[in-house]
């Protein structure tokens, strides 16, 4: 074909010349681009990444936005999982490489013999005036402390989660017995209609659902801060991977860590960036309105182990595992500095 | 009639005549099943507006309109549905073959019958998402997983429905199929198969309603695509016009493949209709 077309122009030379020029630059540019995807094919490293679509994994987001993982050589799949249920065994099961966890959950997972490995810090409670989760209750309810919840009906999440947990430490700290509470699991969706309804008494709520609910005087109030109030400070997500896929795959993960971190240190410098509110809505599909009421907390660089260590006894002390957590020999050392 | 015009000539108003001739006329028409639906609906669409039910989870039905037209002007509901159809639909193929496989080979071989039958009388009694986290773990958590999961879901009500035909038949077929000498192949394919297809798209449109619901349930456990994954996904956004939207168009979707199912079964069946509509 590309040389009937030059054998036909034959009135001028400079013509056939140039053509045949573009011609060759044409093949030269296919051959050029043709290597130049193979080879980013070869160097880029893909990294699945499982996460539930709520603002404190932002920080993953911004560095894929930014190009931060991609200037490391690395390709990041997010594969959201908002019921829950895929988790460790999709990690186990190689369905994912790095997925972003809550600190009961991996303690369980590695307490039962699942190796984990603690790749990077995900979500901290810092002090912080604004509240972007908590225990709510209806407005007008005289519920102030654990104690006015005995006989009474709180809703979390899951059963043995860190909601859970912090409830029922809470609910003890203020002067309640968790063992006179009764805990319902409601999907954190359903909390605000089961409180109207009466169905509950309480609810530990998230945001958005959190902010839905205090901006509402009318009909919720705002009871406790479990987290806070508990153990300040308390490193409630990490990002874990498996310590196989870990320990083989130390290079690649050593660039996501970088990569990620970077991610990390925008988000925090960033909170109030118009950009933020773009990405935020880009992966959790909340509206860019809802994300601009929503109060963003400023998130870890560095994993804190005194930290994990004194939930992992709380979880002890709930009756959630029995024995020791070797913490440091789960933890990758570059995520600690 | 003559009830109906004895009626008429009596002291009865014309209005109430009017409203007599209205409600025959709907009652012959299947117009009474359209109108409680859209009586509904604006229930809906009143309670929400008025502020009867408040819920972040009870948006008005034209909200639900409204991002119902976004969503397909968008391409993004399509593209949802897409890929949920895609996943029960290889889900419900591979089911139903190997439903009809084992109907057959079982309903037709006592050993077989006796060595399986156990097996898949527990897997039957088995509901699909209690098994999904060990699947998880032997599966990932991508399409494999999800396909798997419908095609377990749709395997029972087409074996048994085979099974059951095979067993059924009648043993006079069978001796005659004998007597004119037919080879066993040609038994199957002559008289077997003719005879169990009534009992087979019986068990097959049970299954295809089931095959839907398990490739909704499939993705909202995990991954990014397909209308389980997106009613997840619009709760967590607090958008549940979206939600709404992406229901009623599944239960559209739903709807249409009945209607195939119908159309088709009718065209496959259309001999055993007749006959006994003779």
């Amino acid at each position: 074909m590309a040389r009937e077309i030059t054998g036909q122009i034959n009135d001028g030379h400079l013509e056939r010349d140039l053509c045949m020029l573009s011609l060759k630059s044409l093949s030269g540019l296919v051959l050029t681009a043709a290597f130049a995807a193979f080879a980013s094919v070869a160097s880029a490293q893909t990294v699945r990444v499982n996460y539930i679509p709520i603002t404190d994994v932002t920080p993953m987001f911004v560095a894929i936005d930014k190009g931060y993982f991609a200037a490391e050589g690395l390709t990041i799949v997010p594969t959201p999982s908002t019921g829950g249920a895929a988790g460790v065994p999709g990690l186990m099961a190689g369905a994912f490489d790095v997925m972003y966890g809550n600190v009961v959950s991996t303690m369980l997972a590695q307490q039962q013999g699942f190796k984990l490995e603690i790749i990077a810090a995900g979500t901290k409670q810092y002090d912080n005036p604004a509240n972007t989760n908590g225990i709510v209750a209806r407005a007008g309810d005289p519920i102030k402390t654990g104690k006015d919840l005995e006989g009474k009906t709180v809703a979390v999440n899951t059963r043995n989660g860190i909601i859970w947990l912090f409830a029922r430490a809470w609910i003890a700290k203020s002067g309640g017995d968790p063992s006179k509470v009764t805990f319902k699991e409601v999907p954190f969706p359903q909390m605000l209609d089961a409180l109207r309804g009466k169905q509950i008494d309480a609810a530990f709520m998230v945001n958005p659902f959190f902010n839905a609910a205090v901006t509402d005087a009318s009909a919720f109030q705002f009871v406790a801060a479990p987290y806070r109030e508990v153990q300040p400070d308390v490193e409630v997500g990490h990002y874990i991977s498996t310590q196989d896929y870990f320990a083989k795959n130390k290079e690649t993960m050593a660039k996501y860590v970088r990569a990620f971190r970077k991610g990390v240190q925008w988000y925090n410098a960033n909170l109030r960036d118009p950009d933020l509110v773009h990405i935020i809505s880009g992966f959790t599909k909340m509206q860019p309105e809802l994300v601009a009421k929503l109060d963003l907390q400023r998130l870890p660089e560095v994993v804190n182990l005194g930290s994990v260590a004194t939930t992992v006894k709380l979880m002890k002390d709930n009756g959630l595992i029995t024995g020791d957590i070797d913490l440091a020999a789960m933890t990758d050392p570059d995520a600690l500095k | 009639m003559s009830f109906a015009a004895s009626l008429t000539s009596a002291e009865l108003t014309a209005k109430a005549s009017v409203r007599r001739r209205l409600f025959g006329e709907l009652a012959r028409t299947r117009l009474s099943g359209v109108i409680l639906i859209v009586m509904l609906l604006v229930l809906w669409e009143v309670s929400a507006a008025r502020g009867w039910i408040i819920s972040d989870n009870w948006p008005r039905f034209s909200a639900v309109l409204a991002a119902a037209y976004h969503g397909l002007r968008s391409g993004e509901l399509g593209e949802i549905l897409g890929s949920t159809l895609y996943r029960m639909l290889a889900g419900y193929a591979a089911g139903c073959a190997l439903g009809v496989l084992f109907g057959l080979l079982l309903g037709s071989n006592c050993f077989l019958d006796w060595t399986i039958r156990p097996l898949i009388e527990i897997q039957r009694t088995l509901p699909s998402p209690a098994i999904i986290p060990p699947l998880i773990l032997f599966l990932g958590v991508d399409d494999t997983l999800k396909i798997f999961i419908i095609m377990l879901a749709v395997f029972p009500p087409v074996f048994v429905n085979t099974y059951g035909g095979v067993r059924g038949l009648d043993e006079t077929l069978l001796l005659t199929a004998g007597t004119f000498g037919l080879s066993r192949f040609d038994t199957l394919r002559k008289i077997v198969l003719p005879a169990t297809l009534p009992a087979m798209t019986a068990g097959m449109r049970i299954a295809l309603s089931l095959a839907l619901i398990m490739a909704v349930i499939g993705e909202m456990i995990s991954g990014t695509s397909g209308v389980g994954n997106y009613l997840m996904s619009m709760q967590y956004a607090m958008r549940a016009d979206s939600m709404y939207a992406a229901v009623i168009c599944l239960a559209a979707a739903g709807y249409l493949l009945n209607r195939i199912f119908l159309v088709l079964e009718r065209a496959v069946l259309h001999w055993h209709h007749s006959m006994r509509m003779s």
